[in-house]
């Protein structure tokens, strides 16, 4: 074949671009979703309750990811500062990944638990108040503000189309019953959200205001489970990297 | 629109290239004053006045919005739409439709950035609009599409050129990439949630990421270069043979690249480890095509010194020869270990944004608005302090990228005598100021160089206008004594 | 006597078997684009189509030159 033949044919050209762009993406994207050992199998991991799919959709609404991965790598000085490298298994509910690209400020992906609610709450507000070095900016509407919970039921019904365990029905109750434990599928019935949500906030308070329910609210529950989910001394090292 | 087809002028439709060149330099002041004022604002964090819409993480994606689909994008539109009548020497298809691609593309740019703003984002990196507005960018490229690929086929010069091949593969590939990786499941007109998980994601995300880089970053201008760069030295491209190569080479190797994005992750190692081989094999195609950019002036060397598009041309080249060095090796896995979150990538895009994908655009710019209002540049010398003041720009910018995201780079992976950590984060945010503070200087040069640029093409087109007036009064006058 | 084929069933084998058939192919590629240079001079005789597409109206002296050539080149075809 000669080359003219592609440069004076439109639709061929097409063609063969189109043919030679696809292969890439093929060979490195499908395979992921197919390959058992793209994602761990490791015990602790669940779904968000809606609480903290409130919380997540803020820290997506405010760009949080732009200056905060959620990625940490095997390496010795991130196993020091954030702990354990992060597993596939703990973003496998993840719609969308938030890995992020770039560190301006810490990883996030090991936080929750690190600091106290009444430390993320000072510290949204005013970044500079408890590490007066930061280039933060100050987020002081989050605890202005009412948390919206009127759709957190069409949220989860979005994300249970995307493919996570949320239920609806009795079986798919069951079934998460069977995976996750009653305590865990409870927070995951669909029929539930609101009052999982408003009992959450009630039990935990997390933004330390007993009598509103703020975004600062949902934002802190958000954080403060990040990275939590796994207990890593029951694994031993050797088994994740079966996976890598 | 005026047609009437007698005027040599009208055989081709310089209407809709008019509208949008002007359309991107509006983009390119507004989306590059924002980049400066982010870039102020992690310098001088009092800057984000707790207003939501000013903070970082919501402006940060109408900052790249703006420069990569409004100034990038409209910039595209204009010299493909130029390109190809000027090449398949055929008037432009369906110019309703053409009309409705720029009304489109611009409206979307435009409430992007809006609604970026309101907190309205996907989360995806460089993929922030939210569904609506992807469906509606879909049925703009849709329509780009369609009149691009109607013009070529009503070509009379036979031949495809090859700037040709470097928009079409980008036209297609663009929209491939944009469907894929927007799927998702909508909650409300204005929430949606990605549709693949996690590592899934992420690998889709910079599939999308990195070929946004490949195709519309580099593919599509490379396929300006083709064009302007011969145009403005008079002289054909240096390699016909070459361009053949390194296109196929180009278009196949990028869609491979995306993984290295994504090294040392939870993406499987086979993955980042085959992404980051064809990273490598990438360096080879990208320097055929700066190599036959940079050749066709061989022979010619003196034009550099006369010409100031030329020195805007060749030096964009320059800059793309080099950002695809840098890439490489930045893909290598243990180069990204230190490079990877760090200022050293952003540094790093913006030597391409700014040194290729700018320059090579403003130096179209110039060749191409005095043709599309058939007169002379107003002033030479405003090209050359157009020039200097860019160049400074990006070289302030990147080397003070370099300094901040190397400098972290070690400082974080740095150990005491007693294999303790060396340094807390935060003192490595210390660290960064005084460089964040000269990459805004930097940023601010570019700009100043870019409102330069705006001024000479204003008064470029209002002598023209004057021209234009004062020929028509003569006529006029004359007609009236006949 | 055909046990060799069976190296093309296992999936273990792609890697490779991928490898050298996008590298033949770049080689052919190669091959096709520099080995003959009649080949050659016609492939570059394209490379003026952009300096052709004002030609009614500004006869600048570069642009002549390279028209001339490119039409000797044509004819030669």
């Amino acid at each position: 074949m000669r080359h003219e033949q592609i440069e004076t044919n439109s639709g061929l050209m097409l063609l063969l671009i189109l043919l030679v762009i696809s292969i890439g993406g093929l060979v490195e994207i499908v395979p992921l979703f197919y390959i058992n050992e793209t994602v761990e199998k490791v015990d602790g991991i669940r779904p968000y309750t809606p609480l903290e799919i409130r919380g997540r959709d803020i820290y997506i609404r405010e760009g949080c990811y732009l200056c905060h991965s959620q990625q940490i790598r095997p390496f010795r000085d991130e196993w020091l500062r954030y702990g354990h490298y992060s597993l596939a298994a703990e973003s496998q509910y993840d719609h969308p990944f938030q890995w992020g690209s770039k560190r301006t400020g810490p990883d996030l992906a090991r936080v929750g638990g690190k600091y106290s609610n009444q430390w993320h709450v000072q510290h949204l507000v005013t970044p500079r108040s408890v590490v007066p070095q930061s280039i933060m900016p100050n987020y002081p509407w989050l605890l202005n503000t009412d948390l919206d919970y009127s759709d957190v039921a069409d949220r989860m019904r979005a994300l249970r189309a995307t493919g996570v365990p949320y239920s609806v029905t009795q079986q798919e109750y069951d079934a998460n019953v069977k995976k996750f434990g009653k305590t865990v599928a409870d927070q995951l019935d669909i029929t539930q959200a609101t009052d999982n949500l408003l009992k959450q906030a009630r039990d935990q308070d997390f933004d330390g205001i007993p009598s509103r329910i703020t975004e600062m609210e949902a934002l802190v529950a958000y954080l403060q489970m990040l990275g939590t989910l796994v207990d890593f001394t029951k694994y031993d090292e050797g088994y994740f990297t079966t996976f890598r | 629109m005026a047609q009437s087809s007698a005027l040599p002028a009208e055989q081709y439709n310089y209407d809709i290239v008019r509208k949008f060149t002007i359309a991107a330099m509006v983009w390119a002041v507004i989306g590059m004053s924002v980049g400066v004022y982010i870039a102020c604002e992690l310098a001088w964090p009092f800057l984000n006045f707790d207003i939501p819409a000013l903070t970082f993480g919501r402006l940060r994606p109408v900052h790249t919005t703006l420069v990569i689909f409004g100034f990038g994008g409209s910039a595209l539109f204009a010299t493909s739409y130029y390109i190809v009548q000027r090449t398949s020497q055929a008037r432009l298809a369906f110019p309703w439709v053409a009309e409705f691609t720029f009304w489109g593309w611009t409206g979307g740019v435009a409430l992007g950035a809006i609604t970026y703003m309101l907190g309205l984002s996907q989360g995806k990196e460089y993929a922030e609009f939210e569904w609506p507005l992807d469906i509606a960018i879909t049925l703009v490229w849709v329509c780009y599409f369609a009149v691009y690929v109607e013009t070529l086929r009503r070509r009379s010069q036979p031949h495809i050129y090859v700037a040709n091949w470097f928009f079409l593969a980008f036209i297609v590939a663009v929209a491939l990439l944009h469907i894929f990786n927007n799927l998702a499941a909508p909650v409300s007109l204005t929430k949606s949630y990605s549709l693949f998980p996690g590592v899934q994601d992420a690998m889709v995300q910079w599939w999308y990421g990195h070929n946004a880089v490949g195709f519309f970053l580099t593919a599509a201008f490379l396929g300006m270069m083709y064009y302007f760069v011969p145009k403005q030295a008079g002289r054909p491209v240096y390699s016909y043979r070459l361009s053949i190569i390194h296109f196929w080479a180009l278009i196949f190797l990028y869609m491979w690249a995306g993984g290295h994005h994504l090294h040392w992750t939870s993406l499987p190692d086979w993955v980042s480890t085959l992404a980051a081989t064809f990273s490598i094999l990438l360096l080879m195609p990208s320097w055929g095509g700066m190599i036959n950019g940079i050749m066709t002036l061989s022979g010619a060397w003196d034009k550099l010194r006369s010409d100031p598009i030329m020195l805007f041309l060749i030096t964009s080249l320059s800059f793309y020869g080099m950002s695809t060095f840098e890439g490489p090796l930045m893909s290598l896995k243990s180069v990204n270990a230190l490079s990877h979150y760090t200022d050293w990538t952003i540094g790093h895009v913006h030597s391409g944004a700014l040194g290729w994908v700018a320059l090579i655009s403003f130096g179209s710019f110039y060749h191409l608005m005095p043709r599309l209002y058939d007169t002379r540049m107003y002033s030479q010398t405003l090209i050359y302090v157009h020039f200097w003041l860019a160049t400074i720009g990006i070289v302030l910018y990147i080397t003070s990228l370099w300094v901040a995201g190397i400098g972290q780079g070690l400082m974080l992976r740095s150990f005491d005598d007693y294999g303790n950590l060396a340094y807390t984060f935060i003192e490595t945010v210390e660290f960064m100021h005084t460089p964040y503070i000269w990459r805004a200087l930097g940023g601010a040069f570019f700009v100043s160089g870019t409102l330069v640029m705006v001024y000479n093409m204003v008064m470029t087109v209002r002598a023209a206008r004057h021209e234009q007036a004062a020929i028509e009064a003569k006529l006029a006058a004359k007609l009236a004594k006949a | 006597m055909f046990d060799w084929l069976m190296w093309f069933t296992r999936m273990d084998n792609s890697k490779p078997l991928a490898l050298v058939l996008f590298f033949g192919a770049f080689c052919g590629v190669l091959i096709y684009v520099f080995s003959s240079k009649r080949r050659a001079e016609r492939l570059e005789s394209y490379k003026y189509i952009p300096l052709l597409d004002d030609a009614p109206r500004q006869p600048d002296t570069a642009s002549a030159s390279d028209r001339s050539q490119t039409r000797k080149v044509m004819d030669n075809e």
